[in-house]
């Protein structure tokens, strides 16, 4: 893991030393504010990874919970109704793509891939382009309020870190999805519930992506159909660069945390120095190579000597 | 599961599926042919997602229902997607619509997609977003240029033409994101003390418009006003702003309802729009003049509208109460 924390050093402190504005608190917390809703998208999604499984409804599966928040706490003038819609949403397209993979045995990336286009599919439906917006203030601070200084999505992703931390560690199935990513008939023979075990981990992905709808929604103050499509592809990066295998069986969501923090710094860095918006799709390429890079060569010392 | 049998039982699998599509496309063409035999208009827009297009739909609906004709909707799945639309001007050829009425995801790559129309002799009017090429009956639309000029100027004179801003840009290589940028830089040019302290961009999309903003406010102390090259980003940047306890001129563009609402509660200082529902009701009345040899012009340019907290009513109307006004009130001959 320790190796992994290079990568965002070396481009910490590259900021540091070309920004005045990068190194302050304020900057920090506002970085780790964004980094930690990546996070939260991409929980879920790390454990069902780390059991060399794949959710690609991640991000239309968040866009979708967070328009039913939307509509559930418009409708109600509850903020209860909209955390049960969007956790409920998450929840059940989480079991539905769980279901698919073990029940039907459809391979992870066609289940989710088909489910991401039904849910965009119900999401334009259901929202005819249009934008639910305007929320009340003790929501909004979920995803744009600080708390003693910290913004409250940060408390959140120590919450889910220290939670993910806790379940991967000292828990059997938290063993056993290590176990099933590394080698699942292995881990059926020693009597491991394959099935069951795989289908809890996409209800989970589902879940944690329904959170992090609502978290968006607070944040965003609006709701439209279009808001979780540009979240898949980040979230799956913060997964594989964070270390976490696409074969399963390693991993964790301590990497995946960096991987988020390293592809918010790449946007606050740009954004700081001013680097021009046509330059700046070249640039991120480079510095995710280069992160991933850096790991890969550091940890291959870090073996050699081992 | 022997080979053979694996292979029947796909077969068997993809007959299912192809019934199931035979009995869809049979509701479809039902549908279409209904009654006594009426026009068809096709009607192209860029994305299920953005409001402007869904009112471009409605007024087009509205437009249709006075004029005695059909509407067919095609709208590409992926936002704005090339390809997808390129596949829909075929699918649409095939069912051979009376005329269609054409907004391109891309001005340059949709041309070999209008040409196809051209072929087929199917009539095409090119709607709000001008295509760099192939045969139309006229152009009806909005010169983004102007509009993005004529709100910048709005704000910078709000600003008594002194102070900081930064600018939000669209998504690269679009083209109406260039002709936004190029408007708010021409205005720009009119005011020397205002200083451009950053111009990045935000992709159209108001998440990544948050995150810029939040990360520009750390960078600059100062920042008086905002340009944003659509309201969804606009939009953002204010919650950035609230967020931060930080206050500034927000401007955006496309006059959406949620933008119109903000400049009502005094958050959004103005909105800069081609009305998109008399964009939507004049595209189809052109389409059906051409198809009963009515005259239409080569090129209809809609006024500009700054929308700002004195002139916001009427659009705040909702659109399904909107009744399309007639061609002549516009198009003066």
């Amino acid at each position: 893991m320790k190796y992994r924390l290079i990568g965002v050093v070396l481009i910490a402190l590259a900021l540091g030393l070309s920004s005045d504005a990068f190194a302050t608190p304020s900057n920090l917390l506002n970085v780790l504010r964004q980094a930690s809703l990546v996070f939260l998208s991409a929980s879920g999604l790390t454990l069902v990874i780390v059991g060399a499984g794949l959710d690609l409804s991640v991000g239309a599966n968040l866009g979708l919970s967070a328009c039913f928040a939307a509509a559930a706490i418009k409708a109600t003038g509850t903020l209860f109704a909209g955390f049960s819609a969007g956790l409920a949403c998450g929840i059940i397209v989480g079991l539905m793509n769980g279901l698919m993979v073990t029940k039907l045995r459809l391979p992870p990336f066609i289940a989710t891939y088909g489910m991401l286009w039904m849910l965009y599919g119900v999401n334009y439906w259901y929202m005819k382009g249009d934008t639910i917006y305007g929320f009340p203030s003790e929501f909004r601070s979920l995803g744009s309020g600080d708390l003693l200084g910290i913004p409250i999505p940060v408390y959140l992703m120590a919450i889910g870190l220290l939670a993910g931390g806790i379940f991967t560690r000292y828990t059997t199935f938290g063993h056993e999805v290590y176990a099933i990513g590394s080698n699942a008939e292995a881990a059926r023979l020693s009597g491991i519930p394959v099935s069951s075990r795989l289908i809890l981990l996409y209800t989970l992905s589902g879940a944690m992506a329904g959170l992090a709808g609502v978290i968006y929604l607070a944040r965003l103050n609006s709701a439209e159909a279009g808001i979780g499509s540009p979240l898949l592809l980040p979230a799956i990066a913060a997964v594989l660069i964070g270390g976490t295998s696409l074969f399963g069986g390693n991993g964790g969501l301590a990497g995946t945390m960096i991987g988020a923090i390293i592809l918010t710094l790449v946007l606050n860095g740009m954004n700081l120095l001013g680097i021009n918006s046509n330059w700046q799709p070249l640039v991120t390429g480079v510095i995710i190579l280069l992160a991933a890079l850096i790991d890969s060569l550091t940890r291959g010392h870090a073996e050699l000597r081992a | 599961m022997t080979f053979g049998k694996e292979l029947k039982f796909r077969f068997k699998c993809l007959g299912l599926l192809m019934f199931c599509l035979g009995v869809a496309g049979c509701g479809e063409t039902k549908d279409a042919s209904s009654g006594t035999k009426r026009e068809t208009i096709a009607l192209f827009t860029k994305n299920q997602t953005n409001p402007y297009f869904e009112t471009v739909r409605v007024a087009a609906k509205a437009a249709a229902a006075e004029q005695g004709v059909d509407l067919k909707n095609y709208i590409p799945t992926s936002n704005d997607s090339i390809p997808e639309q390129m596949n829909q001007i075929e699918d649409a050829i095939t069912s051979r619509p009376s005329a269609a009425v054409f907004i391109p995801v891309d001005a340059k790559a949709m041309i070999p997609g209008v040409e196809k129309f051209n072929a087929a002799g199917i009539p095409v009017v090119n709607l709000i977003d001008r295509a760099d090429g192939g045969q139309f009956v006229s152009f009806l639309g909005c010169d983004d240029y102007a509009v993005a000029m004529n709100t910048a100027k709005y704000l910078l004179q709000k600003m008594n033409g002194k102070g900081n801003v930064i600018i939000i840009e669209g998504q690269g290589g679009s083209s109406n994101n260039q002709k936004r940028i190029a408007g708010f830089k021409k205005a720009l040019e009119e005011f020397p003390n205002v200083k451009v302290l950053a111009s990045q961009t935000g992709n159209f999309q108001r998440n990544m418009a948050l995150q810029v903003t939040e990360n520009l406010l750390q960078a600059h102390t100062q920042i008086d006003g905002i340009l944003a090259a659509n309201d969804a980003m606009a939009l953002g940047a204010i919650e950035a702003l609230d967020a931060a306890n930080r206050k500034a001129l927000v401007i955006g563009m496309n006059g959406t309802k949620e933008a119109i609402d903000a400049v009502k509660t005094g958050k959004l200082l103005a909105t800069g729009d081609c009305d998109g529902f008399l964009q939507g009701c004049m595209g189809t009345m052109a389409a059906v003049r051409h198809l009963r040899n009515l005259p239409v012009p080569r090129e209809v340019i809609f006024p500009i509208t700054v929308f700002d907290s004195t002139n916001f009513k009427g659009a705040d109307v909702p659109y399904e109460q909107r009744m399309c006004p007639k061609w002549e009130s516009i198009v003066k001959d």
